[in-house]
């Protein structure tokens, strides 16, 4: 009530003056013709038609006033949205912009990480330093490491999520451009739902993923059963009611449909996964991964074995891994 | 339109029945504010040409009585500013305090369970749906209302004013407003229904989408559909300011519909005085008072613009809000109590989200007061669904299911942007600190909590951003504590957690429980171990329990993840 009290006094005030406005004119034309008052009119003075004139105008003088007012609140939010979304757009990493349009070449998957380093944000701790690592194409690596060691940082690294700080990576001997982009898939540890079908949560509307295409990563991914039960019941807003496994089967489908990929990145996959479905989840990486590079990030030993060569990220877990 | 206009009155009730003297008093200070204006403007004209006339000549001067005429416009302006500041005041303040009793009692209602997952399956939808729908209700009584009441008022004031300067003149003014100021904003508000739907259809687009870009960021860029996404957006943008600059047309056209209105009404009325006038039947000076009260009858039918561009959008909050007041104070269901001695008996039980496709299927299941059970099975087995079931958050298909008062730790931790201590009393609204940090002690949170320099006080993020994954548990883990239910349904309680906290937590956990019912849902061996017995789950059927002693029970332990 106090906020509002405030708020109607501006509206108020323009109303008593627009009312002071047309009262004060009636008075003062009437009074001039009746010769009471005698200033303030040419020297003819007024007469009735001029009277009635100056009346007919002074609504018309407040109308414009009155409508300024009613948009002036609007204003103000205008205002605070802008800045708002000034605020918004002001700070957050950026993308690396490459501006290759080079036709797509054949890839066979070779990643080198040459003196890498990043950090998140300017006077932060360096997340990765002088990082080196050569990935042979068709090659299986696990990078272990406990959480906070950067082994998901450096996965965002050689997608091309962030651009590194120091020293580059080179996918097949070339710089990271949009063309080679296309060539990595991606499991993130947990995926994002989209609301809608199953289907459509897998082929994300690519040009050039068939029907076809989406039946056999369904397959691959053993999602059949998920998908028909799904059939009539579109999925949720961030994929409420899907289970940790049944998320991270649909990344994997997703992964599927990219024939033309044949890097296959993995963020911690397993995690929090029960004993049997992370075992399932490892099968149907491996069976996607076939003829593919594969990264994967994890602290799952068992994952980790599955891997042609594993990475440790870090000396406490080097240090358990000896013991 | 009547059909659509009748879904109003169990809305228009609730305002009733909610703040009677507020809003009666707020149109009533409305009437009088336009009232006082066309009476300002037309006594004005009227004391002009009187005293023109009476300044002809000197003899009519000394006669002519200044004084009332003068006092009436002070009086008129005066009261019409008080009278508008009232009813702002008096309009809004009983809007405001019936909505706020509307958003609670709609709140109340989506907190119901099936309601409750409706709501988290579409929040972009519903969500804005619901908030969208209350601030449209918003412009019933302001923007609907009110200025039709008004308007109404003023054209039959008009009416009678004219009237009894010619009984025609009064019914031909009166019957213009009518007809033409109710008419062309009712005509243009039904016009502006559908592109009001879809304006709402194309933000609703917007913002689902936009949550989408953000929260799927990672996975659009991965699989090339950024710009793709990107560019629905920007459709739905278009879309809706498609229907936004329709509904812009549509406004203008009412403003100009009223301006030709007002036009012709004051050219009619200058044509009428000027017959009466000639004829004899009226002196100058009312011949003016009629012209000017003609000329500023239209402006309050000015109002009803912004009502009828609204009309559709809360036409159709009110068809959605409706039904839900109707089946109002549905109560939390409870589910029946089990025999003494036992915390929950299910038998032959089956259920699911939808009658179709059920999760459960012939759940037998019992738990003694003061036991611990693990449930166990692969992700999708239906072990949520079945603390769901226990929780009351859901109605079984098939069978009976008795249950003793019970509190969820649901699986993913949810915190809010509050402070810690919002956080906390949303378990037990009603406890003082010393509870609090009993609670956090024994969650093993209150170090923490007492390192931060504004305590209990400390707000949260979004979702508790701001707390670690562990600190985000035993926060949720204290909440659990306040809650004094003799059965705690516990749903993967220490998972993303690092061995030592998971340890710590359990041990604090099996300490606090002290007497209570536990149902762990769990795939971790830490946390099964800590049960009396182990029920295992398969395709939403329980197919072996075993109790503590037994080599079922080690074989079950064993199959668990080691941790």
């Amino acid at each position: 009530m106090a906020v509002l009290k405030i708020a109607f006094l501006s509206s108020a005030v323009l109303e008593l003056f627009a009312a002071l406005g047309v009262a004060l004119v009636a008075v003062y034309v009437g009074f001039s013709l009746l010769g009471e008052i005698r200033f303030g009119a040419w020297a003819s003075g007024f007469d009735l038609t001029s009277g009635l004139f100056v009346l007919l105008l002074a609504p018309a003088f407040f109308e414009p006033l009155r409508e300024l007012s009613a948009v002036w609140h609007d204003r103000a939010a205008g205002e605070a949205a802008i800045k708002a979304i000034e605020a918004l757009s002001a700070d957050g990493l950026q993308l690396p912009i490459v501006s290759d349009t080079s036709a797509p070449q054949t890839a066979a998957g070779a990643i080198r990480l040459e003196n890498i380093g990043f950090r998140y944000s300017e006077g932060s701790n360096a997340a990765i330093d002088t990082f080196n690592l050569s990935i042979r194409p068709g090659e299986h690596v696990a990078l272990l490491g406990a959480s906070g060691s950067g082994k998901s940082t450096l996965l965002a690294l050689i997608a091309g999520h962030a651009a590194c700080e120091t020293g580059g990576v080179t996918l097949d001997g070339q710089p990271a451009s949009p063309a080679l982009q296309a060539k990595i898939s991606w499991v993130g540890q947990k995926p994002h739902i989209f609301a809608g079908t199953v289907a459509g949560n897998i082929s994300l509307g690519r040009p050039g993923v068939s029907m076809q295409a989406v039946a056999r990563a369904l397959d691959l991914a053993k999602l059949g059963r998920f998908a028909r039960s799904h059939a009539r019941r579109p999925l949720g807003d961030g994929g409420t009611g899907v289970s940790g496994g049944e998320a991270l089967r649909i990344a994997i489908a997703r992964a599927a449909c990219n024939a033309e990929g044949c890097i296959v990145l993995a963020d911690e996959p397993t995690a929090h996964l029960d004993a049997e479905t992370a075992r399932d989840i490892t099968e149907s990486l491996l069976a996607l991964a076939k003829g593919r590079t594969l990264v994967v990030a994890t602290h799952d030993p068992q994952l980790a074995a599955r891997m042609g060569r594993t990475v440790v990220l870090d000396r406490e877990i080097a240090r358990e891994a000896a013991e | 339109m009547s059909t659509s206009l009748s879904s109003l009155k169990p809305i228009v009730r609730l305002f009733l029945t909610a703040r009677r003297r507020g809003l009666l008093l707020g149109a009533a200070l409305s009437a009088t504010t336009v009232s006082a204006g066309i009476a300002l403007l037309g006594l004005s004209g009227w004391f002009i040409t009187a005293t023109g006339i009476a300044g002809l000549s000197a003899a009519t001067i000394a006669t002519f009585d200044i004084f009332m005429p003068s006092a009436g416009i002070r009086l008129l302006a005066l009261g019409r500013t008080a009278s508008r500041y009232g009813e702002r005041l008096a309009t809004h303040d009983a809007t405001l305090s019936v909505l706020a009793a509307l958003r609670e009692r709609l709140f109340r209602g989506w907190a119901a369970p099936g309601a409750a997952r409706e709501l988290a399956r579409r929040p972009a939808r519903l969500l804005f749906r619901l908030t969208g729908d209350i601030d449209a209700l918003d412009s019933l009584y302001l923007r609907v209302l009110v200025p039709a009441g008004v308007a109404i008022v003023a054209a039959f004031a008009t009416s009678v004013a004219l009237g009894l300067m010619d009984r025609l003149f009064g019914l031909a003014a009166g019957s213009v407003l009518l007809v033409a100021g109710l008419g062309i904003p009712l005509f243009a508000g039904r016009r502006a229904t559908k592109h009001a739907r879809r304006r709402t259809h194309g933000i609703e687009a917007i913002r689902a989408r936009t949550i989408d870009l953000v929260a799927g960021q990672t996975d659009l860029l991965m699989a090339g559909r950024l710009d793709a996404q990107r560019t629905a957006i920007a459709d739905a943008d278009h879309y809706a300011a498609a229907a936004d600059d329709r509904l812009n047309r549509i406004e203008a056209g009412i403003t100009i519909g009223l301006g030709f209105t007002a036009t012709a009404l004051l050219t009619g009325a200058l044509l009428a005085v000027a017959a009466l006038a000639h004829g004899g039947a009226v002196s100058p000076p009312v011949a003016v008072l009629g012209i000017l009260i003609a000329f500023a009858a239209v402006e309050p039918f000015g109002a009803l613009r912004r009502g009828a561009m609204e009309l559709g959008r809360t036409l159709m909050a009110a068809r959605r809000i409706a039904p839900r007041l109707s089946a109002d104070d549905e109560e939390l269901h409870h589910s029946a109590a089990p025999l003494p001695g036992f915390a929950l008996r299910l038998s032959r039980v089956s259920a699911g989200h939808d009658t179709e496709t059920p999760v459960l299927h012939n759940i037998d299941l019992d738990l003694q007061l003061g036991e611990r059970l693990a449930l166990v099975g692969t992700s999708g087995a239906g072990k949520s669904t079945l603390l769901s079931l226990l929780a009351a958050e859901m109605r079984a298909s098939q069978g009976s299911v008795e249950c003793l008062d019970a509190t969820l730790l649901t699986q993913r931790t949810e915190l809010f942007q509050d402070s810690l201590r919002g956080n906390l009393l949303l378990a037990s609204p009603d406890a003082p600190d010393t509870a609090l940090r009993e609670a956090l002690a024994a969650a093993g949170l209150l170090q923490d909590v007492a390192a931060l320099p504004r305590g209990l006080d400390t707000p949260l993020g979004e979702g508790g951003m701001g707390l670690s994954g562990g600190q985000s548990r035993r926060l949720a883990l204290a909440r659990l504590f306040l809650r004094d239910t003799p059965l705690w349904l516990l749903d993967e309680p220490t998972e993303g957690l690092d061995g030592a906290t998971a340890r710590d937590v359990i041990r604090r956990l099996v300490e606090k429980a002290n007497g209570r019912s536990l149902v762990i849902a769990t795939h971790i061996r830490r946390e099964a171990a800590i049960a009396d017995a182990i029920a295992v789950m398969e395709d939403g059927r329980i197919t072996e329990v075993s109790r503590r002693g037994e080599t079922a029970f080690e074989k079950a332990l064993n199959r668990l993840r080691p941790d």
